[in-house]
């Protein structure tokens, strides 16, 4: 590779040409032809909504172009998918890592790359040992990446990447959340994948990484090229005018003319807090303060404390009055850049959104008036010109500029102290943009202090007083008056050369965790726990009433426990992909039912066996109907099982309107076959538990599993078939219900169409004691079969202790309650306190 | 798509009354069921049919609810059951026969339910516990309660509660006043009170609740006290209209109070609640019930028809019908031009 020579007739590792892409009808990329060549690192420029993001989506086949072609080391590729890229060779690392916060970093890694990465003679754990060395990520292995730091997961992300040697790696602004060791450290990687062959595109908004690390630059403005040229042969300035000089496409209202009388009404004093430090500014009656910087940079966090949602130091003045965050919580208006996640209540009216910050004001006596709300909010509305069918329409069948109209509405009808808006036009159109601006303005000229983030600075030029731009957390440039350019905005952006604000580099963060502390916050401190609570609980029993280790007693209890615990297990699986499955004990009563007409005495064996297999092929159509209804129907998983849960109740009692039906009397020996007070199917569940363990920590099925529970987002991303994993993994679940079903022909004996749901909380009890979460990705299954043994303990030791049903109740649900608050309340205490310690950091 | 209607000169008008698509839903599903019922089983609407289903009706409403302030915040209540019985053994093992002691006894009911309400509250809006994990632990405690004070036994119910709940009044049953006294309760709080409307927005976004100040844990943790004031008065009413009642009585409306809401459309992912819908499911599935019993069938049939209206109705709701019909007609008329 070295000795190649770069000749037009050197094949382009992946050339783009004429590509156009449209978004109902607004284009995000027009004719842009990038040629991207082998061994070289290619940077791409440009502002936010330039249209990288959609260039590099088509390049790796996540967005489709309307036109243009793609090529592939000389190869025309009509259609490219993510699967399709990836056997290509491209690898690209978001700006987001796609990573799974409740798996090890160790799984992390198998789940995401093919398995012949970690072949070798050393083993896995070794490999990846070697991919995190790569990016100088020194973080143990068996560590759960929730309690990795933002730089670190963005490592990690970058070691994924690198570990499949791609022919094309590229990489969306990476050094956005590194530091200085670590960038030098990036930089030293990419250019050894570079000199090994690799070609890398870079995407960046920092001129002077462009000058550091790329051979040729490609800059894009409102979704074209604005040209190619080699680094070496173009100036700062140059590329400058490339970057800027966007058409402007709306009308501003005028600035603020000052006048002698011109008092300060708005004070920031070494205002810091999660993600920007030392922050000082000051403004006069009726200026609007714009805040400049590239997406990313602290300036969503500065808002953030000034609405009162992070805690903050230093000091927050307002017409002379020093305010908590308390105060600015309840009394400052913010209106978020997510509109939709953050901003609105989406499937309420717009009445109902304008409205709910001032209702108060509204109240007559006990209640809302109607006629003041519809009085005040109506004229809001018509003041802000909201275009809607009506006051009760939906305030999402509104468009982007009248729904920000709407949240302006509710910020003044609240009647603000101070007024904050992250990115107001986002996704607004253009007429509606000048309507906003004049409304921030008219604000402002009343007095409220108004502060603006956005990313685009042309907007900040037209509207603001004064502009505040920020890199890395920290002021980089304050300009006032004719200072306010775009030019001076973008190149302060762009040319800032800071340091991330102590967010370090993955080597210093976060202190290598103690073999102990890991098992801690493992999945099987609970394992353990349960263990504990078991033998302590027996020990105590027995103490009291000798007969408690009695063969039949330990062989009830144990057959039991097996019964419950197969059921159990199939509802871990559930509960693992972050479902639920509520009909496993109405299954397990049905399948009794089925089996109560194949397997009778005087039946052949191959009545039998049939009846065993009907019972799998029931519950392997439940399992299926559960998991469609899911994915395909999009029912919530509750919905879905308790549909099937009636059903089956239903078509026990069809088949079997009263008891009827006994089970074969070898078929009952069989299954309650022991061996000394052990039984049969004791040795069963443990060993299939120790099984599923495995699978489920060491086998792709597992991870899939886990990672699909964790975020599903993610794990769609790092290319794991959702609705698959998801409908297998509920009639894994059903199957196990089988074995549970079989348990309970031995118990009951006779087909009975009654019995079976109570199996359903029970089963979902058993788990959660066994501590696997009910939100997904995290548990065990010796915790679950734990569980189950806990669980028919407790309630055996009230016969054993003398109590009565009472405490049965009593016992299973204080076991319940103190197992969720343990282990949640735990796990909240632990997030927090990472969340801290990340908050110190940067 | 708003953009086009132009009404920057006038003010945007508000109708008092909004139907939903829940109720449009399952109100015509209901009014059809009536017909079908009077045609091929008449019997299931006689007056003594109705009768016996609308006090049954009329407590699943006040169940489902309760159960709907609940999913409207993104919960969902497992303890319906143990809340219900023990009102249910509160009001009749405490009298014990003598009305007069009725009026403690619903008293202490009312305080039970207050307690268990503010322990599910504390442990899902305040711990954020699962709320499936908390309320199958505080069902558990409910039921060790129940069973501390009534032995599981039966005990019949006073004469006192048997008139007012169990009674009739201008032909109508009593437990249909208390049905509509109930909806009317959660529908002028939730729409006209500051504290129901910030209730609603909550469920509807908490991230955009939080953003604009109020206060989300408290409000989530309210939901669970008003569900278990509900199913205290629905226990009530089950003392009220059967002489000798269970202490499993509330076993039986767990589930459905889930399948009105659902039915009702309000989403289990929380958001807005639907009342009146609500209401209206629980007298849909009563009157399926009837229907399905008038017709001589088995009560297999009864549940298996239950299961699938529920997956109807939440299909409805979640499945795009609309455009997968439009695909579907298209493809054949592509096919055939």
């Amino acid at each position: 590779m070295n000795n190649q020579v770069l000749t037009p007739t050197t094949v382009a590792t992946l050339a783009m040409s004429d590509i156009s892409k449209n978004y109902s009808g607004v284009a995000a990329l027009t004719d842009v032809s990038v040629e991207i060549l082998p061994g070289e690192v290619h940077a791409i420029l440009g502002e936010n909504g330039a249209g990288k993001s959609t260039l590099m989506n088509v390049a790796t086949g996540t967005t489709k172009p309307d036109a243009g072609t793609i090529t592939v080391q000389g190869t025309v590729i009509p259609a490219l998918t993510p699967g399709l890229a990836t056997s290509l060779g491209i690898a690209i690392v978001h700006q987001h890592p796609a990573v799974l916060p409740d798996m090890t970093v160790l799984e992390n890694l198998q789940v995401a790359l093919p398995s012949s990465v970690f072949a070798g003679d050393q083993g896995a754990a070794a490999a990846a040992r070697a991919m995190l060395d790569g990016v100088d990520l020194d973080v143990h292995l068996n560590e759960r990446v929730e309690n990795l730091t933002v730089a670190q997961r963005h490592l990690l992300e970058i070691a994924k990447a690198l570990a499949v040697r791609p022919a094309l790696l590229i990489l969306d602004e990476p050094t956005a959340p590194l530091g200085g060791a670590a960038v030098d450290l990036l930089f030293r990687r990419v250019r050894d994948v570079v000199a090994a062959g690799t070609s890398v595109v870079y995407i960046t908004h920092r001129m002077a990484e462009v000058r550091e690390l790329a051979d040729r630059v490609t800059v894009l403005r409102d979704g074209r090229v604005r040209g190619t040229a080699q680094v070496a042969e173009i100036t700062d300035h140059e590329l400058l005018a490339m970057i800027v000089g966007r058409q402007l496409d709306s009308t501003f209202p005028p600035k603020r003319e000052s006048t002698p009388d011109d008092a300060v009404n708005f004070r920031l004093a070494g205002f810091g807090g999660p993600g920007f430090v030392d922050f000082s500014a000051e403004a006069v009656r009726g200026e609007i303060i714009g805040i400049a910087g590239v997406v990313g940079n602290g300036q969503s966090e500065l808002l953030r404390a000034l609405a009162g949602l992070e805690t903050f130091n230093g000091t927050v003045e307002i017409e002379g009055n020093a305010l908590t965050s308390r105060d600015l919580l309840h009394r400052a208006a913010y209106m978020p850049a997510d509109r939709h996640g953050e901003g609105l209540a989406m499937s309420l009216s717009v009445r109902e959104n304008a409205a709910i910050s001032a209702l108060k004001s509204f109240k007559r006596f006990l209640f809302v008036s109607r006629r003041t709300e519809l009085k005040t909010v109506g004229e809001s509305l018509r003041s802000l010109s909201v275009k809607a069918p009506s006051m009760d329409a939906a305030v999402s069948s509104l468009s982007g500029g009248n729904q920000q109209k709407v949240v302006i509405s509710r910020a003044l009808l609240s009647d603000p102290v101070l007024l904050i808006a992250d990115e107001p036009t986002q996704g607004v159109d253009v007429g509606a943009r000048a309507e906003i601006y004049a409304i921030l303005r008219e604000a402002s000229s009343r007095g409220i202090p108004v502060v603006i983030a956005s990313s685009d600075a042309k907007e900040l030029e037209g509207l603001c007083d004064q502009v505040i731009v920020m890199s890395r957390g920290q002021i980089v440039e304050t300009l006032r008056g004719d200072d306010i350019t775009e030019e001076r905005i973008v190149s302060a952006a762009v040319a800032a050369t800071t340091e991330a604000v102590s967010v370090v580099s993955g080597r210093a963060t976060a202190p290598r965790a103690s073999r102990f502390r890991r098992f801690i916050q493992g999945d099987y401190a609970p394992t353990a726990l349960v263990g504990a609570v078991i033998v302590i609980l027996g020990a105590y029993i027995l103490t009291q009433n000798p007969a408690y280790l009695s063969t039949f007693n330990v062989t009830n209890l144990l057959t039991a426990a097996t019964a419950l615990g197969f059921i159990a297990m199939g509802q871990n699986i559930a509960l693992l992909t972050g479902g639920i499955d509520l009909s496993v004990g109405p299954l397990a009563g049905f399948l009794v039912v089925v089996a109560s007409f194949f397997i009778n005495d005087g039946k052949p064996i191959g009545m039998v066996i049939l009846g065993l297999v009907l019972m799998i092929v029931v519950a392997a159509v439940v399992g299926l109907v559960n998991g469609a209804l899911i994915r395909f129907g999009k029912f919530t998983p509750i919905a879905a099982t308790l549909t099937l849960y009636i059903a089956l109740g239903g078509f026990a009692l069809l088949l079997r309107p009263e008891q009827g039906g006994y089970i074969s009397q070898g078929f009952q020996g069989f299954v309650n076959t022991t061996f000394g007070p052990i039984p049969l199917f004791f040795i069963v569940i443990v060993l299939l538990t120790a099984g599923m363990e495995f699978a489920l920590r060491k086998r792709r099925w597992g991870w899939r599993l886990r990672a699909v529970g964790s975020n599903e987002e993610s794990a769609r991303r790092i290319g794991i078939g959702i609705n698959r994993t998801v409908i297998l993994g509920y009639v894994a679940t059903a199957l196990f219900v089988v074995l549970g079903a079989v348990m309970l022909t031995g118990q009951y004996g006779i087909g009975d169409p009654s019995q079976g749901s109570a199996y359903t909380l029970t089963s979902i009890t058993a788990v959660v004691l066994g501590g696997t979460s009910l939100l997904g990705g995290r548990g065990t299954f010796v915790g679950t079969l734990l569980g189950s043994l806990l669980l028919q303990q407790v309630l055996n030791a009230t016969v054993f202790l003398g109590l009565g049903t009472v405490f049965q109740y009593f016992f299973q649900g204080i076991l319940i309650l103190a197992a969720a608050i343990l282990y949640t309340v735990g796990r909240f205490r632990r997030r927090k306190r990472a969340l801290e310690i990340e908050g110190e950091l940067g | 798509m708003a953009d086009a209607t132009k009404r920057e000169t006038g003010l945007l008008k508000s109708s008092p009354v909004n139907v939903s698509k829940g109720l449009i839903t399952i109100g015509s599903a209901t009014v059809l069921l009536l017909i079908i019922s009077g045609i091929f089983a008449p019997s299931s609407i006689s007056p003594t049919s109705l009768s016996a289903m609308l006090p049954v009706a009329s407590v699943l409403a006040i169940a489902g609810l309760g159960q709907m302030l609940v999913v409207q915040q993104g919960g969902i209540d497992l303890s319906v059951a143990g809340a219900m019985s023990l009102a249910v053994v509160i009001v009749t093992h405490v009298p014990d026969g003598n009305s007069g002691m009725l009026g403690p006894a619903v008293l202490l009911a009312i305080a039970f339910a207050i307690a268990a309400g503010i322990v599910n509250g504390l442990m899902i809006g305040g711990l954020g516990l699962n709320p499936i994990i908390a309320t199958l632990g505080t069902n558990a405690l409910l039921y060790g309660l129940n069973l501390a004070i009534s032995g599981g036994r039966p005990r019949i119910t006073t004469t006192l509660l048997a008139s007012i709940g169990g009674g009739s009044t201008a032909g109508m049953p009593n437990a249909v006043f208390f049905a509509l006294a109930a909806l009317l309760l959660v529908a002028v709080f939730v729409k006209r009170t500051v504290a129901g409307r910030r209730f609603e927005v909550i469920g509807d976004n908490p991230r955009a609740a939080r953003a604009m100040g109020l206060r989300v844990k408290l409000h989530q943790t309210s939901a669970y006290i008003w569900a278990q004031l509900l199913y205290c008065g629905a226990g009530i009413l089950i003392a009220g209209i059967t002489s000798q009642p269970i202490a499993y009585a509330g076993d039986t409306y767990l589930l459905p109070s889930v399948a009105v809401v659902v039915l009702g459309g309000t989403s289990l992912l929380g958001g807005r609640g639907f009342a009146i819908p609500t209401v209206i499911a629980a007298i849909f599935l009563q009157q399926l019930n009837q229907f399905v019993f008038s017709l001589g069938v088995s009560s297999a049939i009864q549940i298996i028809i239950q299961a699938a209206a529920l997956a109807v109705g939440v299909s409805l709701y979640t499945v795009n019908w609309a455009a997968i019909w439009t695909a579907l007609t298209r493809r054949t008329r592509a096919v055939t031009p």
